[in-house]
């Protein structure tokens, strides 16, 4: 049953892999080995940059909701005895709300700002604003459950050690988050990653995504240039995935275990 | 607990609660409750000469969206509401029934071995959704030995694929959200109290008595916790119904995407968009209501 | 290590400037987190210089609160507080010379033991060759200097107190503060930490303030007892002025078992209470305390029950405890119940039942307010 289900699990990604090596343009018949798609792939400019665009997006825009939401993850913990019922609700909205939903509101609201204020453009710029607005949330709930896990008297402990407010900050609260703040930063990234449709709906004409090229590539036929992109893209997070694996595997030793 | 906690409030404490949620509370503001604000009032405008919203206000998209057009009542866009609605619990249910025996399964295999486990169920959802539909496109294709088969067994016609049709929507949306429903129920069987079964057992249970008050209290709250991860996000789906689904399978999700791009109806996008969160909303609130009935705690809520 | 000299709760004394000898002094502390929830309500204590000074008292009577508010930890509503002679009242807890070793030792996961220990000099602003000589030779004046490489996660509970004792000490503190720091430990490995800290507090001669919920580790460690019900101090001595002088039934209650018993009546012969009349001249007082080894116990004919004078309580044995090195027994005499206990002789055990009577003198008896 088992292995049943990594069958079902990577079978679609495994075709996607094979045919990409296809030597003929059928997803029906595997004829020969080639690496003509890849060829073509690096050929064509649109594709070159719609990676460098992915890449921009996802690096960016993990990086600020890394930021953004460590410090607002660290704010509700500290002051979890206040009444932050709203701010537990703000960030359980971007997490909940259906991610067309959340496409279509900003493609509304920046697409009519823009046309009345003519200083910006959907682009790059608003899909970076759009992924923050659901990575911070995320990030921050990792931060803040690490918060929760910790015995509060180990701040305690600081102030009693002489450690003042910086200091506190400096030695103890970041090495402690240390993990959380990596850990949010990865999902930040696989969440962008994941991303098609808020995407979709916050980019411009310049700012075409791996996904949304492969979106409008797929619209007229599936061809095997798509799978090859779609080889390079699964490529790069089984990559990720052996890099968490080794991690923890050598955590795993450090602990001595 | 110095500032982490105490009761101790003030000018200077506020500063610092400000100072650190600012940010992220004001980012989510403009960026997110604006727009969606927004995009609710569009919902209550006329539609304009190049479909973007215009004044007055007007009830003409709901309206529209019950059915009601130029032409008299017609039933599509409510078979699309219906549709969207048994297709998410359709997908819950199947992913319910593959992901509890799986998620037992990784919990009773030997410690070292289940984060290995886990990560594999979970790594093919960190690709894009887009690839994996097209996973599913290669696999379900007209010609393909998966196709042929079933055109030989008789459930299609020869020649027309598994693809686009409801059962490939079906398929992709369990496929997508598996681990969601997996991780959960993981969660509870590893904190699994066997000795309610032994209990269970003991007081003359059978198997099915054993599981029914032995197991399913004790992982209720991971089925809750995976079905409100699993049928929100389902109910809002774009990808996989439009590319998986083809013309004649319209969901919810593709309607209002429509509306913003090449029917261009912007009043009656956003009004299906509210209904949709509304929709969330209610499945939200019952399903915690739920769990707190039968006794989860605040833990059902991630 | 010179004998302190006997503490006092004197919210009436007029001086105000602390006595050299006097570590800590505490006036009308008070502290609530809300209407209902007073933790302090008004303590005033002073703690001798050097001593091995414990609070003691149930849980929620206000001793925790009251060790954070000396650590700095928590701003009383009201009240000052001097350590040594300098008033800390509103010094925060890092600019105060005052270490704790806390419950469950909140240790850094983040840091291994030599960089616990070195935490506070490091905060200090030391260079790195003084902190890891000091490190060094606290971590071997623990015995832990085996430890220092060690990851927080692989230390065993007894090891993860002593390397939370070392963080403390490695700053030569005014006062140490210790927050239940055994309470997490097994019976075995806790009678002999309890052992060791008492030692090395005699020999650096520091002041310690030990909070405990557990009389008997107060009474074996502490030179003086503070006994706390409801954020209020109930009375201060030491150990032996506690359990055989107690101020009033709540602290002998606390300070172990106690027959304490309303005085109904009292004249110059003797006084009548539950069980009935025992003779002697007693204070006017509204209870008498009979603590269970002040008596013997004996069967109601033998001959010590005749040759013993007037204060002989005649009872059945109700209950039983063997407990190896001595039998327990609950004696139902008149209106109400007496625990006695009788050391294991050889000489065998009453039975549930047995007529008996128990012998004491009038000198062990203690009468009390309250």
């Amino acid at each position: 049953m088992w292995y049943a289900l990594l069958v079902l699990l990577y079978a679609p990604l495994a075709v996607v892999v094979v045919y990409s090596f296809n030597s003929v343009n059928s997803s029906a018949d595997f004829v020969g080995v080639s690496l003509r798609w890849y060829r073509a792939l690096f050929a064509d400019d649109t594709i070159l940059a719609a990676a460098w665009n992915s890449a921009v997006l996802a690096l960016v825009s993990s990086m600020l909701a890394t930021a953004i939401g460590t410090a607002l993850g660290y704010g509700m913990y500290a002051h979890r005895a206040r009444r932050l019922g709203w701010l537990i609700w703000l960030i359980y909205l971007p997490i909940i709300m259906p991610d067309i939903v959340y496409g279509i509101a900003q493609l509304s609201f920046f697409s009519r700002l823009a046309a009345a204020t003519q200083i910006f453009d959907l682009g790059l710029g608003t899909m970076i604003i759009a992924h923050v607005s659901f990575q911070a949330p995320f990030v921050a709930l990792l931060v803040y459950s690490r918060l929760v896990g910790l015995d509060p008297r180990l701040f305690d402990a600081c102030s009693d050690l002489y450690a003042n407010a910086w200091q506190r900050a400096r030695f103890f609260i970041l090495p402690t988050l240390q993990p959380a703040i990596v850990a949010g930063f990865f999902l930040a990234l696989t969440l962008s990653i994941d991303d098609f449709v808020i995407s979709y709906f916050t980019s411009g004409p310049e700012s075409v995504t791996l996904p949304i090229f492969i979106w409008s590539a797929i619209k007229r036929g599936i061809s095997p240039e798509i799978n090859a992109i779609a080889t390079l893209m699964i490529g790069t997070v089984l990559a990720a995935a052996a890099i968490t694996l080794a991690f923890q595997y050598v955590r795993h030793r450090q602990s001595g275990e | 607990m110095a500032d982490a906690g105490s009761g101790k409030t003030g000018w200077r404490a506020t500063g610092h609660l400000l100072g650190l949620v600012a940010p992220g509370v004001i980012w989510i503001v403009v960026f997110l409750v604006a727009p969606a604000a927004y995009l609710m009032s569009i919902a209550f405008m006329t539609n304009g000469s190049y479909g973007l919203p215009e004044l007055p206000f007007t009830w003409a998209a709901f309206k529209q969206l019950a059915g009601y057009g130029f032409l008299g009542w017609s039933p599509a866009n409510l078979y699309v509401v219906g549709r969207t609605l048994v297709q998410t619990v359709l997908a819950t249910g199947l992913v319910v029934v593959i992901a509890y025996p799986v998620a037992y399964y990784i919990s009773r295999a030997p410690a070292r071995l289940r984060p290995l486990m886990l990560l594999l169920v979970v790594v093919p959802s960190w690709t894009n959704q887009v690839i994996r539909a097209i996973g599913w496109m290669n696999i379900l294709a007209p010609g393909t030995p998966l196709s042929d088969l079933a055109a030989a067994l008789g459930l299609i016609s020869p020649h027309m694929g598994l693809y686009p049709s409801q059962f490939a929507v079906a398929l992709g949306l369990v496929y997508n959200f598996l681990p969601f429903m997996v991780l959960p129920l993981y969660a509870v069987f590893e904190r699994l109290d066997t000795a309610q079964i032994d209990a269970a057992r003991d007081l003359g249970a059978g198997v099915w008595g054993a599981f029914r008050h032995g197991v399913l209290p004790q992982t209720l709250p991971g089925l809750l916790a995976g079905t409100v991860l699993v049928a929100i996000p389902a109910f809002g789906m774009y990808v996989i119904p439009e590319l998986l689904g083809g013309g004649k399978n319209l969901m919810l999700g593709s309607l209002v995407a429509r509306q913003f791009a090449a029917a261009s109806n912007w009043p009656f996008g956003a009004a299906a968009a509210l209904i949709m969160i509304l929709a969330t909303l209610a499945g939200l609130v019952v399903l915690r209501r739920l769990g707190r009935r039968l006794g989860g705690d605040a833990g059902v809520m991630l | 290590m010179t004998q302190p000299s006997s503490p006092t709760v004197s919210p009436d004394t007029a001086d105000n400037t602390p006595r050299a000898d006097t570590a800590i002094r505490l006036r009308g502390l008070y502290q609530a987190f809300g209407a209902d929830a007073v933790a302090l309500a008004g303590v005033d204590l002073d703690i001798p210089a050097g001593s091995f000074f414990t609070l003691l008292g149930p849980s929620g009577c206000g001793k925790t609160s009251l060790l954070r508010v000396i650590a700095g930890l928590d701003t009383p509503d009201a009240g000052t507080l001097h350590i040594g002679a300098r008033d800390v009242t509103r010094v925060a807890a890092h600019k105060r010379n005052v270490n704790t070793v806390f419950q469950s030792y909140a240790l850094f996961g983040h840091l291994d033991v030599a960089g616990n220990i070195g935490f506070g000099l490091r905060m200090h602003g030391h260079d790195r060759a003084t902190i890891n000589d000091r490190v060094q030779k606290t971590a071997a004046f623990i015995q832990i200097d085996n430890l220092l490489g060690r990851r927080i996660d692989q230390l065993s509970g007894g090891q993860r107190q002593r390397v939370a004792l070392a963080r403390a000490l490695v700053n030569e503190p005014d006062v140490l503060l210790l927050d239940e720091p055994l309470s997490a430990l097994d019976a075995g490995l806790r009678s002999r930490l309890q052992l060791e800290l008492l030692r090395i507090q005699r020999r650096l001669g520091m002041t310690f303030v030990f909070v405990t919920h557990d009389q008997d580790e107060a009474m074996v460690m502490s030179d003086y007892v503070a006994v706390l019900n409801e954020g209020r101090i109930e009375q201060v001595g030491t150990p032996a002025t506690l359990y055989e002088r107690p101020a009033n039934p709540f602290v002998a209650r606390f300070m172990g078992h106690a027959n304490l018993f309303a005085i109904r009546a009292r004249d110059a012969t003797g006084l009548t209470t539950d069980f009935g009349r025992l003779a002697g001249e007693f204070a006017r007082a509204d209870h008498v305390l009979i603590r269970p080894e002040i008596m013997t116990i004996h069967a109601a004919d033998a001959p010590e029950v005749a040759s013993a004078g007037d204060n002989v309580i005649h009872g059945r044995v109700r209950e039983r405890l063997y407990r190896g090195s001595r039998m327990e027994y609950t004696v139902a005499a008149g209106e109400t119940e007496l625990v006695v206990v009788d050391d294991n002789r050889g000489q065998g055990m009453f039975e549930i039942g047995a007529g008996v009577a128990l012998v004491m003198e009038t000198t062990g008896v203690v009468t009390l307010d309250g």
